[in-house]
């Protein structure tokens, strides 16, 4: 995946060369983030979204409305009167009865003309248990479940995690202030509760967002990337052209030809000097990234002779080659295979209790603020609150986004949300 | 007042998922709470809440109110609605380009959220007086204007009254910037204020005239010349409109000439638009998560069903997911709330016009026009033109002519209704 934060103003913006159309208009605030390419990952995105309880649709409210191509919401559900209370994307009391999925796509599609929507009344269960419904899951690029059970979200992150074909993003609330009621997260949460905030990652995250160029020839981190082993043969065949172009890189900086720093990308920071001289580096500095760009595409075709691959995702690769990162997901629930799972009927605090103490072992002592989150789950266990379906919404469309226009870095681990103290905090980072 | 659930168009369950939060307390519940009718009356037929700003986070803030259970909602836009607005502020459609951003909003709510009650006000916040904002329980603030939250700020902390703890009126701040934004709290002349964190701000860049003059080096000192200096040079007068296309296409073109002139690349209609009006990146994603987070605060503290946010919560959603929660602490030399004069040491050669300089630049003072007093001395006034006829020609004396060591002087501007007091020492 590439790293291409802090698009300039410049790049974003270079397609348009005149007074811009209706659609750059309406979309020109995003534009300045992700820029032309961004907006063509995001409208050719088909997105599957089961349920469409209010977090779905707070979701879906947030990627429609910058332009998605598709979306499908699958959900057989009627709308109960609880539903119609917490949900914005239905008809208030007059929706309740009819079909949850039918009311929320009419909704949504009022949104953004151009954003193509459809509801799908079928039951995940029927569809997963024959192979033209495993398939027609694998056709979407990214596939968001909210609140499954905790069987029929195994069986979905199966199939997902062994057919790499679309990401998928699971998001699970609890009560009002914890929104992970998730028995791993529980899990993690726990050995990791120290790490709730550190001030340092924090500047260190600003810092880095506002990084535009390395000094240094090579990175320490580009350097770690650069010396992963290669991917086995099950691997996609994205990654595969991913990792060829990774051992490209390594190559380069070790060729004679090269100076033994990355390539270089033909931006050259601000600088006080004068037009003249400042135009004169421009030049050299843009002759210099077309001959790395050009050295680059050599060695790639001597090192991998039978490997097809966009001359795009190239060029992108080698102009983003000091923002790479790499991100290996992990599947659903790897961390605790454990299938003892945790029913609506037994959410007392004693039982939650007793549920992590089996989790984490005997014997381990539970910290203090472990009864904080057991107290507000046991208050309200099956409670979908606006305002955590809102949050929730936001911080799931933004990952959805980072994920679809390769741009900015989606997060990889766990994001647990206390909204009674308010704050974020990640934990089983690998 | 019947507050009977058939007037406020209420259904069973239609609060299944909000009272299972107002029905008991929780671990971190303040023991004030009433759980139950009491707290459920009190947020659906008593509380009045005022959203300021009907955009990108008004927009999601009204929405979450409504859901929650507030039903007495008061908005206050200025702004009609752009196309640019349709990427997020998802209440408007296209055939509502043109119309008062607060009244579609608030007609939006009402139609969607049976029985919920929104008062839109299409004007500025500094048209109300005290007794409109003494009405409200709780404000909410989703601007991007710093002058109009250091306003309703300093509104909000001059409102308190010791005697009338009623006067006290929770102020919730958002704001969003591309893929971050921040929460606040402030509880006026409890807490750190808007005013006690101005230093927090990102400096504006600013291009030096004489690089827009002789050395542009980027396509933005191309478009600045085209701004600031081609066109009062060519037009006059005649004031500059950033939302005039033909202004716009006037300035690109120019840039572009003289872009191409000092073979810089890069300018573009977009970036010409961004910079002359200081465009903002926008996204619904972002403004779900900060309004999301100022509605649930000013849920919580509506009803004490838990403990709220102490005072400020951070997000950057670039790089992963980082946030930062802290408190704020309060200045002693707040202008707004802190009391005391903020001490400044400038040197005894400096002249009243180097002093105005030097507040216009501080970080922590970002007064555009300052108008100086030393008790009833006029030093210099920005307005009216007679005053600032008269005292003009301080501009150029040394303030240690004017000033004792150890001196006030008191500045005031038009656009913030307070004052700051500084004490002046010579180095
Ligand atoms: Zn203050």
């Amino acid at each position: 995946m590439l790293k291409t934060e802090s698009i300039d103003i410049e790049q974003a913006t270079t397609h348009i060369q005149a007074q811009p159309d209706n659609k750059t208009r309406r979309y020109d605030r995003q534009l300045r983030l992700w820029a032309a390419s961004g907006q063509a990952a995001l409208e050719s995105a088909r997105l599957l979204v089961i349920s469409a309880s209010a977090t779905s649709t707070s979701i879906l409210k947030n990627l429609v409305l910058p332009g998605i191509g598709h979306f499908t919401i699958l959900d057989p559900k009627k709308v109960t009167p609880a539903d119609a209370g917490n949900n914005f994307f239905l008809n208030g009391h007059s929706s309740i009865g009819k079909f949850r999925a039918e009311e929320a796509v009419s909704l949504l599609r009022e949104l953004n003309d151009s954003v193509d929507g459809i509801a799908d009344l079928r039951n995940l269960d029927d569809i997963l248990a024959k192979e033209d419904g495993r398939e027609w899951i694998q056709s979407f690029s990214l596939v968001i479940a909210h609140n499954l059970d905790q069987d029929i979200l195994d069986t979905l992150s199966q199939l997902l995690w062994e057919n790499p074909t679309s990401p998928s993003l699971i998001v699970h609330n609890g009560a009002l202030p914890k929104t992970y009621a998730e028995k791993q997260a529980f899990k993690a949460n726990i050995r990791n509760l120290s790490q709730k905030l550190d001030e340092e990652n924090f500047e260190e995250a600003e810092a880095q967002a506002f990084r535009l160029w390395s000094e240094s020839p090579v990175p320490s981190d580009i350097s770690a990337t650069l010396n992963l082993p290669r991917l086995d043969q099950s691997s996609s065949t994205s990654s595969t052209a991913f990792h060829a172009l990774l051992q490209t890189l390594r190559a380069f900086i070790n060729s004679p030809e090269s100076s033994g720093c990355l390539p270089l990308t033909s931006t050259l920071p601000d600088m006080k000097t004068d037009t003249e001289s400042y135009v004169k580096l421009q030049i050299m500095y843009k002759e210099q990234a077309k001959g790395d760009n050009a050295l680059f595409k050599t060695i790639l075709k001597k090192e991998f002779p039978d490997l097809s691959i966009d001359e795009a995702m190239v060029d992108a690769f080698v102009k983003n080659a000091h923002h790479i990162k790499v991100l290996r997901g992990r599947r659903w629930g790897t961390w605790d295979k454990d299938p003892a799972s945790l029913g609506p009927a037994n959410i007392t605090e004693e039982a939650l209790r007793t549920e992590v103490q089996s989790l984490v072992g005997q014997g381990v002592e539970l910290p203090e603020q472990l009864d904080d989150a057991i107290g507000e789950i046991a208050r309200a266990p099956t409670a979908d609150l606006p305002n955590s379906a809102a949050f929730l919404g936001g911080m799931v469309a933004q990952e959805a986004i980072k994920m679809i226009t390769k741009q900015y870095v989606p997060v990889n681990g766990y994001c647990v949300i206390d909204l009674v103290e308010t704050w974020t905090g990640i934990v089983g980072q690998p | 007042m019947n507050g009977s659930s058939s007037s406020s168009g209420d259904w069973h369950d239609r609060y299944y998922h909000v009272d299972q939060i107002l029905d008991r307390p929780g671990p971190r519940t303040d023991p004030s709470f009433l759980a139950g009718d009491e707290v459920k009356d009190f947020l659906r037929n008593k509380c009045k809440i005022l959203v300021i700003g009907a955009g990108g986070l008004g927009c999601e803030i009204l929405a979450n109110l409504a859901l929650s259970g507030f039903k007495d909602i008061h908005v206050i836009d200025m702004d009609t609605i752009d196309i640019s607005n349709l990427n997020r502020q998802f209440l408007f459609r296209q055939k509502d380009v043109g119309q008062p951003k607060a009244i579609v909003a608030a007609e939006f709510i009402m139609n969607r959220v049976p029985g919920v009650k929104v008062t839109p006000y299409y004007g500025k916040i500094q048209d109300k007086d005290d007794d409109y904002y003494l009405q409200f329980n709780l404000v909410i603030c989703g601007l991007d204007s710093v002058e109009a939250r250091r306003w309703i700020n300093a509104t909000l902390v001059n409102l308190v009254d010791p005697e009338n703890p009623e006067s006290l009126k929770p102020l919730i701040d958002g704001g969003t910037e591309g893929f971050k934004g921040q929460a606040r709290v402030i509880l006026p002349t409890v807490s750190s204020c808007y005013e006690c964190s101005l230093d927090m701000l990102n400096k504006p860049t600013a291009f030096p005239i004489c690089t827009i003059a002789n050395t542009p080096r980027l396509p933005e000192h191309c478009i600045e010349w085209a701004s600031v200096l081609e066109w009062p040079k060519v037009h006059g007068d005649k004031k500059l409109d950033t939302d005039d296309p033909e202004h716009i296409g006037w300035l690109y073109s120019m840039a572009l000439a003289r872009a191409k002139e000092f073979k810089i690349e890069g300018v573009t209609w977009s970036l010409t638009q961004g910079v002359v009006k200081n465009i903002i990146p926008a996204i619904a994603s972002t403004n779900a998560i900060i309004a999301a987070s100022c509605c649930n605060e000013a849920f919580k503290i509506a009803t004490s069903s838990a403990a709220y946010l102490n005072n400020y919560f951070m997000l950057i959603g670039t790089d992963a997911v980082y946030s930062y929660t802290f408190e704020h602490e309060r200045r002693a030399e707040c202008p707004v709330c802190g009391g005391e004069s903020l001490d400044i040491t400038i040197s005894k050669e400096w002249t009243v016009d180097r002093l105005i300089e030097m507040l216009v630049e501080k970080q922590d003072i970002q007064i555009k026009k300052p108008s100086l007093a030393s008790g009833a001395k006029h030093i210099y006034f920005q307005a009216p033109p007679q005053l600032e006829e008269a005292t003009r020609p301080n501009l150029e004396k040394k303030v240690s002519d004017l000033i004792p060591d150890g001196g006030e002087i008191t500045v005031t501007a038009s656009s913030l209704p307070f004052s700051l007091s500084l004490r002046i020492n010579y180095s």
